[in-house]
């Protein structure tokens, strides 16, 4: 190759370098601008973070006045109905419970349900007591006890569609008692289901040996003992095997 | 001719060395003292601007906080108004 020709090439290559090399490195103009642009954009930063501050302590002290403003209308509200605090907390706990209560007899079978019918009757109780107090006017407790309401009224009616009754007669004439009323062809048409009877109507059967003329008994629905009136049979069983076997609890 | 042509190349490249040469060697340039303080600038920037993230987050849970509290004390507002009704209706 003509050695002019490298020559030119590599004054080139040098002017090349030079080129790119006074590219990337920044002059003092350019150093002026950054630091100019960036000492605006911390003023700027410096600024917002002020105003940031400056807000979330008004937020903090708005946060701690609300607290204050929302316990004096708590404590106003219990007054107005002659409570407070500490007499709603204990009102709350005892809905809570008959919350549960209706919960759990919500969950049982139709024939465990009647079996537990005095449960009901204790949770209506319940109800109605709480409805008394003047706690319940306040929205929070009365839409609890609406809702609790509608559960009794659920409960009654799967109580009314599960039991028939029956008019206990006399034993001189009729032989009624509970093993004679269960084997009745329109009852259960089988004696062994006496138990049935008897823990439908705890309430009024303390004791199945004793029913009297004129009692009125709820039959309710199933043609087999639930656990808890097995249970209850073989307690029965077991007391009065130690006396003397038993086969008929007359009516007196 | 000959000597004319290589006077001209000579030239030429006398040239671009002289001006890549000025390029390099004559722009002025910051030092490293003015390029650290150029870079503490840029980290302190970086920085407030990380606190700001922070404390924008920090803004949004308050606002919703209060948000939900003057909800609170609004419903005890008008939970005083119902009881008030009920009392008056019973």
């Amino acid at each position: 190759m003509n050695p002019r020709v490298l020559i030119m090439l590599a004054a080139l290559l040098v002017f090349s370098i030079g080129l790119v090399m006074a590219q990337e490195e920044m002059t003092k103009e350019q150093w002026q601008q950054e630091i100019q642009k960036y000492t605006a954009e911390r003023d700027k930063v410096n600024g917002q973070l002020k105003q940031l501050e400056s807000d979330i302590n008004a937020l903090k002290s708005q946060s701690v006045k609300s607290d204050e403003d929302f316990k004096k209308c708590m404590d106003e509200l219990y007054a107005l109905v002659g409570a407070d605090a500490a007499k709603a907390a204990e009102y709350r706990a005892q809905l809570e419970a008959a919350e549960n209560k209706a919960n759990e007899l919500m969950r049982l079978s139709d024939a465990d349900l009647v079996a537990r019918s005095a449960e009901v009757d204790g949770l209506e109780a319940t109800v109605k007591n709480l409805w008394g107090n003047k706690l319940s006017l306040i929205p929070e407790f009365w839409d609890r006890l609406t809702a609790l309401n509608e559960k009794v009224k659920s409960l009654r009616g799967t109580l009314a569609s599960q039991v028939k009754t029956y008019t206990v007669k006399t034993w001189s004439r009729d032989r009624d008692c509970l093993w004679n009323i269960s084997k009745k062809k329109d009852i259960y048409d089988n004696p062994w289901l006496w138990p049935k009877i008897w823990q439908g109507n705890r309430d009024q059967i303390k004791n199945p040996d004793v029913i009297h003329t004129g009692q009125k008994l709820m039959i309710p629905k199933g043609n087999e003992l639930t656990p808890d009136e097995k249970s209850a049979a073989r307690k029965y069983y077991a007391k009065k095997a130690v006396v003397a076997p038993v086969e008929a609890p007359a009516a007196k | 001719m000959n000597t004319i042509t290589r006077k001209v190349t000579r030239l030429g490249v006398a040239l671009l060395f002289t001006s890549s040469l000025a390029l390099v060697g004559c722009t002025s340039r910051p030092d490293e003292a003015e390029m650290k303080q150029l870079n503490d600038l840029k980290a302190e920037v970086a920085s407030l601007q990380k606190e700001i993230a922070t404390k924008e987050q920090q803004k949004a849970a308050l606002d919703k906080e209060v948000a939900e509290k003057n909800a609170k004390l609004k419903k005890c507002a008008d939970d005083q108004a119902v009881v008030k009704q009920r009392l008056a209706n019973k």
